[in-house]
């Protein structure tokens, strides 16, 4: 069944989940003028490997990426893979971490942090346990619900902006490449993607149709560095650790009863995350049940859902979040790059075997 | 006396409304018996006897007579008897040993069509569905004359055997969900039916659903509307309304009559509903989220206002908001119980007490009144009492998530009602669904 809307907007979702808060950070700190050229060059990078991804993928139309290795050999199979838990593993705890993290910081002040990824796990396991179908259905409500709520604090976050800012447009010595902050900027794409390859065969979609989504998550990829940038000016942005969150903390709108705005485009991109969480946790659980085929998934899932719990427990501070952070970076790559690749390599080899067949 | 009529007596004949009444027709002895109670035995017995006079000044013959007033069959006792207790009477031929199930004249043992009882209809047709099983279809085909509809009649239970009648449009129905729901009545049909949850164990549904499975309606309107989307409409005989199977999400703000508005309206009045079902869910876990957890998110004249409207309440928000909740939810259930004459009472007690007392013994704040007022009604505007019911329920959800975590807890509450909803299925229809047409399975 084609399914390109529920596909392509779960990816925008949980894309857009995650766009918000470090990112900026690490595209201001990469570049001291002329931002969008580092993130129109992340963007293209990334809109190529999904395009190179889900061609490979094309060519194993009814199989996902687990059978897709195991057919080439086992040992395949636990060299590309085991690489992927382990990956998505501590992505997953990064993000619970991180989302439990910030939500303490904002508004949850005097609730534990245990409390807090408590609930972020069990909702997303909860998600995660109802198939792949319901997590895009799933989507596609969270996104009629909050959807509205992002579009109108992105509007009244033009409220300070001074366009001076956006002056110098160009920045000649492409310093960017060469930082390590734009390395790390690119977690945003490394994961989301993913997913894609574990659908098949029960959920087909149109590449076309997800390549644009991933096309209309560019203006808000911008929006996220630029809004802050044009309010606070490029050095004073760059000190802050969530830009946008910051920015979003500076809004008063006359009308609107609440005072801290924050608050609700928060809200709304942890629901978008929490979408983000479970899809994670239902790939790995597809994962670890092929050697196991016998165990029921909804006990791994709870099994991959009380391990990260432990994992994000175990971690005492930001401070060890964002070394964590960086200890990912090899895998991120390796993830980004290796597995899109094999797999359209694989596929190559795949349909040069077919087209030996029939003679 | 003859085997048959003993065997019969046996199973009957201590019920004391059980009559048997010998007659004479074309010189044949009958025996006549059956319910006195289900059949109007003096109409039934001269609508014999002109029938017979007809036959005599015809000079028919006595074989062609008895084919006139119904099949003429061996006898059985099992077919006999749950004739019997359909209102049938049983014509006994004794020197042939044969008898005729006939259709008798009823006693009048169901009221007329009537206005609607638990839906209001503004502007619309206004006939309603009754205990009758065939009444309804009949209503059905009247509201729509299609050749495309099929109506399938089953009869279920071992003890008795209940009337269900699946209808469906062949044009918009997806086979495989009507196949599949066939599929399902016929192998369970030993089962016995007496209310609504022995239906849903038959349709293999399981037991603990937030949300129903099914739409109720009392309209024949909204039925045939169903069966233009593609839907099922089931009657079970003496549930005086229709199950609309399978129930979406969007049901829950649409309604057919809409439509007899021009198109602005309907939309206005659609959005108001959603409105209403967001207030519903949304509003009591505000308030406590912003009370208890979360005061600092409100603009500061505003938070002030709400502090001062609790001064001198001497619980915790979420105490206060659940005592309320209660003892709203036990006024709903009373005024649904007591006898119309009695009602007033309850509604003037209960209005004294959530709209005055309360507040002035401090008991609870102002402000949480207007709240639950404006719960309550939001809460009606559902379309369908079945879904307010639910709508009703999932407001504790939020209301406790939202005393724990704030108003995260409020946003958790709708994600998890999100993916709850989402993983809802009816003959793999998702209750997201907006459509289960033909071919347009894949929305929602």
């Amino acid at each position: 069944m084609d399914k390109s809307l529920h596909v392509g907007l779960t990816f925008f979702l949980t894309q857009l989940g995650i766009i918000f808060f470090i990112y900026p950070e690490h595209i201001i700190a990469s570049s001291s003028e002329g931002h969008w050229l580092p993130i129109l060059a992340g963007a293209a990078a990334n809109l190529i490997v999904m395009a190179v991804y889900m061609k490979g993928l094309g060519y194993f139309s009814n199989q996902d990426i687990i059978s897709i290795y195991t057919n080439v050999g086992k040992s395949a199979a636990v060299l590309f893979l085991v690489p992927v838990i382990f990956y998505l593993y501590m992505v997953n705890v990064i993000a619970v971490r991180a989302f439990a993290e910030i939500i303490t910081i904002v508004f949850l002040s005097n609730t534990p942090i245990w409390a807090v990824t408590g609930l972020l796990l069990f909702i997303s396991t909860y998600i995660a346990a109802n198939g792949i179908a319901s997590i895009f259905r799933t989507g596609v409500l969270l996104a009629i619900l909050f959807l509205p709520s992002i579009g109108f604090i992105l509007t009244i976050s033009f409220q300070n902006v001074d366009w001076h800012y956006i002056l110098p447009l160009i920045e000649k010595r492409f310093e960017f490449l060469t930082s390590i902050s734009y390395m790390k900027s690119f977690y945003v794409f490394a994961t989301s993607f993913l997913f894609l390859g574990f659908v098949q065969p029960e959920i087909t979609y149109s590449s076309k149709k997800l390549l644009l989504a991933a096309l209309s998550l560019i203006p808000f990829l911008l929006l996220a560095v630029y809004i802050p940038v044009l309010t606070f000016g490029r050095s004073t942005a760059s000190t802050f650790k969530f830009p946008f969150v910051m920015l979003v903390g500076t809004i008063h709108v006359n009308w609107l009863m609440f005072d801290r705005v924050t608050l609700f485009l928060l809200l709304s991109l942890i629901t978008f995350t929490m979408l983000f969480i479970a899809l994670l946790i239902w790939q790995m659980s597809r994962m670890i049940s092929r050697p196991l085929p016998k165990v029921k998934p909804v006990y791994l899932l709870l099994f991959i859902s009380a391990v990260t719990y432990i994992g994000c427990i175990m971690i005492p501070n930001w401070q060890d979040v964002e070394e964590l952070f960086i200890c990912n970076m090899v895998l991120r790559i390796y993830v980004w790059l290796i597995i899109p690749f094999s797999i359209y390599f694989l596929g190559l080899r795949e349909k040069r075997k077919r087209s030996y067949e029939p003679t | 006396m003859n085997a048959f009529l003993q065997e019969v007596k046996d199973a009957l004949g201590r019920n004391d409304d059980f009559f048997v009444q010998r007659q004479t027709l074309l010189e044949q002895q009958v025996t006549i018996f059956g319910f006195a109670t289900l059949v109007d035995v003096t109409s039934t017995l001269s609508i014999f006897i002109e029938q017979e006079l007809s036959a005599r000044a015809s000079l028919m013959e006595a074989d062609a007579f008895w084919h006139t007033l119904g099949t003429v069959e061996e006898t059985n006792v099992r077919t006999a008897v749950s004739a019997i207790q359909q209102g049938c009477v049983i014509l006994y031929l004794v020197d042939r040993n044969r008898m005729i199930v006939v259709d008798a004249a009823q006693k009048e043992l169901t009221r007329s069509i009537d206005l609607p009882s638990n839906e209001n209809i503004l502007q619309g047709p206004s006939s309603s569905f009754i205990e009758d099983i065939d009444t309804n279809i009949g209503l059905i085909r009247k509201q729509r004359s299609a050749a495309s509809m099929r109506v399938r009649t089953f009869a279920t239970g071992r003890e008795q055997r209940k009337k269900l009648t699946l209808i469906y449009d062949e044009v918009y129905a997806e086979p495989a969900m009507i196949r599949e729901m066939i599929g399902q009545i016929e192998d369970h049909s030993d089962m016995e039916i007496n209310h609504i949850q022995h239906v849903s164990k038959l349709m293999g549904f399981p037991k603990w659903q937030a949300i129903p499975k099914w739409n109720t309606t009392e309209l024949p309107q909204e039925a045939v509307s169903a069966l233009l989307k593609g839907k099922v409409v089931l009657f079970v005989d003496r549930i005086p309304f229709a199950l609309v199977l399978p129930n979406l999400l969007w049901d829950m703000f649409a309604l057919d009559n809409d439509r007899n508005y021009s198109l602005p309206i309907m939309v206005i009045i659609r959005s108001i509903r959603l409105v209403g079902v967001l207030l519903t869910l949304l509003a009591p876990g505000f308030y406590v989220a912003l009370v208890a957890v979360n005061p600092e998110v409100l603009r500061i004249e505003m938070a002030l206002s709400v502090a001062q409207s609790r001064e001198g309440v001497p619980y915790p928000a979420i105490v206060e908001m659940l005592i309320m909740l209660v003892i709203l939810e036990l006024i709903i259930e009373a005024s649904a119980r007591l006898p119309k004459s009695i009602g007033p009472t309850l509604t003037m007690v209960g209005g004294i007490i959530i709209g005055q007392a309360v507040v002035t013994a401090r008991l609870v704040s102002n402000l949480l009144i207007i709240i639950l007022a404006a719960t309550t009604i939001a809460n009606s505007t559902v379309v369908g009492f079945q879904n307010s019911l639910s709508i009703r329920m999932f407001k504790y959800v939020i209301v406790i998530l939202a005393a724990l975590y704030g108003v995260l807890g409020i946003m958790a509450g709708m994600v998890l009602l999100s993916a709850y909803m989402a993983s809802l299925r009816t003959f793999g229809v998702p209750y997201l669904n907006l459509s289960c047409k033909k071919g347009e399975m894949k929305h929602g």
